[in-house]
């Protein structure tokens, strides 16, 4: 355990999750420090993600040379949603950067970062312009996928997979993330906490060492995440008004059966008892609806009895008055 | 100081006997100790040689619970009120050499949040064996661990981790794979099985059904407490789609002319819709559950430093 150097009134916090960046940690470190070599007040917080190689080791001694740059030791790999969220906690400016631990985001563009969010946003993400990765494993499937969470968030970003982004603590405060919600952080931010989203375009180089640690098989997952920002950004209010839309449909499906039923009835004379299928149909959609009903009235009873977060509103500011 | 806990669950050897053997070891290592056997009212006579002992000046504590509890509730109670830094649970029944105690608590002085006894190598009966073995498969199939002997029992730890750690159910049982999840350093020691301990364990199938459920239920919320709708959409997309590729075919024979009034795979089919659907509402309605309280569960610790 290091000593807690007291800095006072940190302004600005740099978090870097590391997983396995044994070579990057060193030169790394050297580039945030000479990036904000005309700033004062910051604090850089390295979290390692359980990391195997001797990332740890270096750290700590980095750690142990300059008050400044302080390590958060996770427990285990946990994975990098939960690596960001810790090094959120941990940090203690005013204005958060995140960025990657390998090299690829250049922390000369921090500054610039900063610059954005002093104009008066709570988020600033970058987007790479001239992005350093392989086009047809990387580049291609993030192009697409940067387009369907433009479309279905609704959030105008170009580049959710950039790790270089800025935040006001009130913002951080506001959102929580879990899961592999690092993704979706513009997503999560706008729905949650109704932010004012910015980017600015953002150096990205080719990978020095080590090995990319994300995979192709991937889309299932974004996809489900996505269904549920979705669905959190629209009901978290009223978690029936969704379900009962639902049962609405079923309702209305039940009913089609239902006159399907009854129409093969009159024109070929059929007698009830012979009738299964069609009827059986018209009571399996009312079936789903019912059970839709008590699903939302479920979701009402957990949003009524979960304690509100600590910050629970929406960021606002005054803007005059 | 070390905290031996002893749940008294089924079938416990005579309690006397049990703590002598294991409270040799201890005292030749020349450490303190205190034993704490912890009985439902069933077991309330299992207790009375205890009761001489402590008699007798040995530091033994009976706790005696008002109804069947089930040894993960045992378990919790002994912890809450344990004195020792360091914390062995055994069970009520010979597994392990007791001299091997003091080499998995010394595993635990050099670094290891949580050492697990494996009996190895084993001489008991091969009916034994041959369900550890199935076990430990369950347990790696499923993706829940990397243990080899679950079903020894003996576990030593901190008793900080121990607290930390979310035990409910029956999941004591599993402890070691909470650990894991948990990110302690878990270490699995090989040590000599008990000698006496060889009589063929059968259980009834319900035991086995139990465990088996467990198991799931172990995974499920190892790998999914905080994303329900990969595994409920994931299964409800699988049912809609199977529903839907039969609707598909029964649309396209429609279409060529066959009444559907009279098809029960259209029945089918629309029930597998159905199911789908509502796996997958159910999914959503876990999703808003842990986002509503995502901001009071930790995600993660910090190594070295308690998590509370």
């Amino acid at each position: 355990m290091q000593d807690e150097v007291d800095l006072p009134d940190v302004q600005l916090s740099i978090v870097i999750p590391l997983y396995n960046e044994a070579e990057s940690v060193g030169p790394l470190v050297e580039a945030v420090r000479s990036a904000l070599a005309d700033h004062s007040a910051w604090e850089l917080v390295l979290v390692d993600d359980g990391s195997r190689d001797r990332t740890v080791a270096i750290a700590t001694e980095l750690a142990a040379a300059d008050p400044r740059i302080r390590l958060v030791p996770l427990a285990r790999n946990y994975g990098q949603t939960p690596a960001m969220q810790a090094g959120f906690d941990e940090a203690r400016g005013r204005i958060v950067v995140s960025m990657d631990g390998d090299l690829q985001n250049d922390p000369l563009d921090i500054p610039r970062v900063v610059a954005k969010l002093e104009e008066g946003y709570d988020l600033v993400a970058g987007y790479r312009e001239r992005r350093q990765d392989k086009l047809l494993s990387r580049k291609v499937p993030s192009w697409i996928a940067n387009r369907i969470i433009r479309r279905i968030t609704g959030v105008d970003i170009r580049d959710n997979g950039c790790s270089l982004k800025g935040y006001r603590r009130e913002l951080l405060d506001r959102i929580y993330l879990y899961s592999d919600m690092h993704r979706f952080i513009p997503a999560v931010a706008a729905a949650t906490a109704g932010a004012r989203i910015s980017e600015i375009p953002v150096r990205h180089h080719a990978r020095r060492f080590g090995q990319s640690k994300y995979g192709l098989s991937r889309i299932a997952k974004v996809l489900a995440d996505l269904l549920t920002i979705t669905m959190i950004r629209s009901f978290r209010e009223r978690p029936l008004a969704l379900f009962a839309a639902g049962a609405a449909g079923a309702t209305a499906l039940s009913a089609a059966f239902a006159v399907a039923a009854l129409a093969v009835m009159l024109r070929h004379g059929v007698t009830p008892e012979r009738m299964v299928v069609l009827p059986g149909a018209a009571i399996l959609w009312l079936g789903l609806a019912v059970y839709l009903l008590m699903l939302g009235l479920v979701g009402e009873i957990a949003l009524r009895e979960s304690r509100p977060a600590p910050h629970a509103l929406p960021l606002v500011r005054e803007t005059f008055g | 100081m070390v905290s031996v806990i002893v749940p008294v669950t089924e079938r416990p050897e005579p309690l006397d006997d049990l703590y002598r053997e294991l409270a040799a070891p201890l005292r030749s290592a020349g450490r303190t100790f205190e034993f704490i056997f912890v009985t439902e009212p069933w077991g309330r006579e299992l207790a009375t040689g205890l009761a001489a002992l402590a008699a007798e000046g040995e530091p033994i504590r009976a706790l005696l619970t008002g109804q069947v509890v089930g040894e993960t509730a045992q378990i919790k109670v002994a912890l809450s009120q344990c004195r020792g830094e360091i914390v062995v649970i055994h069970p009520a029944y010979r597994r392990i050499e007791p001299s091997a105690l003091t080499t998995l608590i010394a595993r635990v002085e050099s670094g290891a949040d949580v050492a697990t006894a494996r009996r190895w190598p084993r001489r008991d009966s091969w009916i034994n064996r041959l369900q550890t073995r199935a076990f430990h498969r369950l347990i790696v199939g499923l993706g829940a661990g990397q243990i080899q002997d679950i079903g020894s029992g003996v576990r030593v730890a901190r008793r900080d981790v121990l607290r930390e750690i979310p035990l409910y159910g029956d999941f004591s049982r599993f402890l070691p794979l909470a650990a894991q999840r948990e990110g302690y350093l878990v270490e699995e020691v090989a040590v000599p099985q008990h000698p006496q301990e060889r009589g063929a364990r059968v259980y009834s199938p319900g035991v086995y059904l139990r465990r088996l459920i467990d198991v799931v239920g172990l995974v499920f919320l190892l790998r999914f407490t905080e994303k329900p709708l990969r595994f409920f959409g994931l299964t409800g997309a699988l049912l809609a789609a199977t529903g839907s590729l039969i609707l598909l075919v029964l649309g396209l024979q429609r279409l060529a002319g066959e009444e559907l009034a009279d098809r029960p795979l259209l029945l089918l089919g629309l029930l597998l819709v159905v199911l789908g659907l509502q796996s997958i509402a159910l999914g959503l309605i876990g999703e808003i559950i842990v986002h509503l309280h995502a901001s009071q569960r930790r995600t993660y610790r910090i190594a070295g430093r308690p998590s509370s």
